[in-house]
């Protein structure tokens, strides 16, 4: 029987990950371009100034998180495709428990959406001139949004990788789902934004929390049936 | 990222997992103790199937197969292309659901649930790669630490060169190799942690005779303990056999 | 069953006639509404209500499928999500109007039109992943996985999100349910509509699956 634990069997999937994705930087590549076109195109179009002042709230929140998120899909719903496509999908069935392959996904969707909010966000508040004045709010929302972001993608990445595989059925199976998140995202974020007070990001705050937190525990569930089917 | 094998390119004596030391007849010549011997008290399990049958659509695969794969024994699938010999594989290894049928695993006397018998169970196929990017030596890392075993680099080096991979072409990326190499390190993965029950399809494809050799040696080795079963066209393969299922189109 | 389905749509029929002679001439025109206007809120909440109801079948369905992997349970299950999608889209249309003639746009923003067309989009998602997959037991587990993870999410939209929105953004919009204290005869219309529409799911589900339950016979007795 297994003499190792759960956690390092996650962790030895997400360094495979990792390491191939150095190695070939398929997804990294797709994710920097699209931040990085996105982010100078509105930035040139827009920038600090063609912004009302009645509006700059609202719009540029709003803008940070369209970025993010649709920067982040191209490479989050490939996590389990390229399994399929370079036949390694079975062999990684039987070899490492659904839990550990779920987990170690999830943990590498993370590490994307963490790379890319770092290459995003400071870029986009210098180009945009966008002040926030709740630093450590600010943060606490990346960190809670990307869990529920990374969770999400990943069970439908699975379940994809499972069907066509198309990027384009993995943004129609995820925007009812994602929108919620994002909702509360970017008023978390025009929050934090104008207070540097903890109280008024909490209501957002909350809300992404239990969806991240009822999310992965439906993830838990369901990832060993789509797995396995 | 370390991990690389030793660069001494001698072998030293084999690590303490590996057991017994056996006669000379290892088809590299060198009378080395083999990697493959199974000396661990290995569980023996039985893989009963009753009543499989396939269907795709319209289209029959499989009709009302019933039987054992047995410790001890070697069972050779055979039948012309497309009669089902790897949908049959796939459906002893729980990667297909038969239309009709069951596949139980018993050990000790009784049904072992998937998560156990999951991991006492090692299969090589044509559709089930290795990673490309990674070497050679960091799929096997890989497959032992997924399955939570704990090889050292050392024996995994051992045991990629009992396969016939040459130690130099251990820290190259898969991708760059050869397609006999390649069905080497799966064949490796395979069996990296010492199975009960072994399926294997097409085991020889793209393999030189030397390549065929090393693939015979490796079912007569697992053949002492556990139950192996060959999927193949190939009569060099099929004579493995101790018993036969026949499928037809 | 021959001797139920005899009068059983029948009296659907009649109570829906009912029901529509009701809204129209029966319950009064509503105050604080913009003429007859609110004469269409007693199609368009039974309509969301059954869209509602709809997923929870198809919630039931999905996990006793997971459960028995019966393709009739995933018969179930896909018909409830067809019905939900017809249901979701009058009740946006019916809003929508409502919206127009009240307030003037089609589309405020207001918390529960979002959901509805949130959960249209499940239900179009849902479909466009059993058109993606071509083994039918992989379909039928891929679409009830999706459909449970997709109802687990449906809350926040619904109770949580309302309440973050009226916090953020004091200027609420009147729901379109109207006021609570509706007059008396507009409730029993309402009411009865309600019931009308819940009987007409539940005939059109049952009848939907007693054809899947038809064709699988079939099928069964062609396979042996």
């Amino acid at each position: 029987m297994r003499a190792s634990n759960w956690l390092s069997e996650s962790l030895a999937v997400l360094a495979k990950d990792l390491r191939s994705e150095l190695r070939s930087r398929v997804a990294v590549n797709a994710v920097g371009l699209f931040a990085l076109t996105t982010l100078v195109a509105v930035a040139y179009q827009i920038g600090p100034y063609r912004i009302h002042e009645d509006d700059r709230p609202h719009l540029l929140a709003a803008l940070l998180w369209i970025i993010l998120y649709f920067a982040a899909a191209s490479g989050l719903s490939r996590v389990f495709v390229k399994e399929e496509d370079a036949h390694t999908a079975n062999t990684l069935r039987l070899a490492a428990r659904p839990g550990a392959v779920f987990a170690g996904k999830l943990l590498f969707n993370l590490v994307l959406l963490a790379m890319l909010e770092v290459l995003v966000v400071p870029l986009y508040c210098a180009l945009m001139g966008y002040a926030i004045a709740g630093v450590l709010p600010f943060v606490a929302l990346l960190v809670a949004g990307s869990i529920a972001l990374a969770a999400t993608a990943t069970i439908i990445a699975a379940i994809i990788s499972r069907a066509s595989g198309s990027g384009t059925l993995f943004a129609i199976l995820s925007v009812p789902l994602v929108l919620p998140v994002l909702v509360f995202l970017i008023q978390g974020t025009r929050a934090a934004a104008a207070s540097s007070e903890m109280a008024a990001v909490v209501p957002a705050l909350q809300a992404i929390v239990s969806l991240a937190g009822v999310t992965l525990i439906a993830a838990t569930f369901l990832f060993p049936v789509v797995w396995h089917d | 990222m370390g991990g690389r094998p030793p660069g001494v390119a001698t072998r030293s004596t084999p690590p303490a997992t590996c057991h017994e030391s056996t006669s000379a007849d290892s088809d590299n010549g060198s009378g080395r103790p083999e990697v493959f011997a199974i000396l661990r008290a290995v569980k023996a399990v039985r893989v009963e199937f009753a009543g499989i049958a396939k269907r795709y659509g319209n289209r029959s695969v499989l009709t009302g197969l019933s039987g054992a794969l047995v410790p001890g024994t070697v069972t050779a699938v055979v039948g012309p292309n497309g009669s089902g010999k790897s949908t049959f594989l796939n459906i002893l290894s729980g990667l297909i659901r038969p239309t009709r049928g069951e596949v139980r695993y018993r050990g000790d006397g009784a049904d072992l649930e998937r998560q156990h018998w999951l991991a006492l169970l090692g299969v090589a196929a044509p559709d089930m790669a290795v990673y490309e990017e990674l070497t050679a030596i960091e799929n096997l890392r890989f497959f032992a630490r997924v399955r939570g075993l704990t090889h050292d680099d050392g024996h995994l080096a051992a045991l990629l060169e009992d396969v016939g991979l040459a130690r130099r072409e251990l820290a190259r990326p898969v991708a760059t190799y050869s397609s006999g190499m390649k069905q080497r390190v799966k064949l490796a993965q395979a069996i990296v942690h010492e199975p009960a029950v072994l399926l294997l399809d097409e085991p020889s494809s793209n393999l030189d005779e030397a390549g065929h050799r090393m693939v015979a040696n490796l079912v007569a080795r697992f053949r002492l303990r556990a139950a192996v079963a060959v999927a193949t066209n190939d009569p060099r393969e099929m004579v493995w056999g101790d018993a036969r299922i026949e499928l037809a189109l | 069953m021959t001797k139920r389905s005899n009068w059983w749509p029948w009296l659907l029929g009649a109570w829906m006639a009912v029901v529509i002679w009701a809204a129209f001439y029966y319950a009064p025109a509503a105050r604080g509404f913009k003429g007859e206007s609110a004469r269409i809120v007693f199609f368009h909440v039974p309509q969301a209500w059954v869209a509602v109801l709809a997923f929870c079948v198809n919630l039931v369905a999905s996990i006793r499928y997971l459960r028995s992997r019966h393709p009739l349970d995933d018969a179930r299950a896909a018909t409830a999500a067809r019905l939900g999608l017809v249901f979701s889209v009058l009740a946006t249309v019916t809003g929508s109007v409502f919206a127009r003639v009240m307030w003037g746009s089609f589309w405020n923003w207001d918390p529960r039109e979002v959901s509805i067309v949130i959960l249209l989009l499940v239900y179009a998602a849902y479909f466009a992943l059993r058109e993606a997959v071509g083994d039918p037991e992989r379909r039928s587990s891929l679409s009830a996985s999706y459909a449970i993870l997709a109802f687990v999410t449906m809350p926040f939209l619904v109770f949580v999100v309302p309440r973050i929105y009226w916090s953020l953004h004091p200027d609420t919009l009147i729901n379109a349910r109207g006021s609570i204290d509706m007059e008396s005869r507009m409730v029993q219309t309402l009411l009865g509509s309600l019931v009308g529409f819940t009987a007409l799911f539940f005939w059109l589900y049952s009848l939907d699956v007693r054809l899947a339950k038809i064709r699988w016979a079939r099928r069964e007795r062609q396979g042996g």
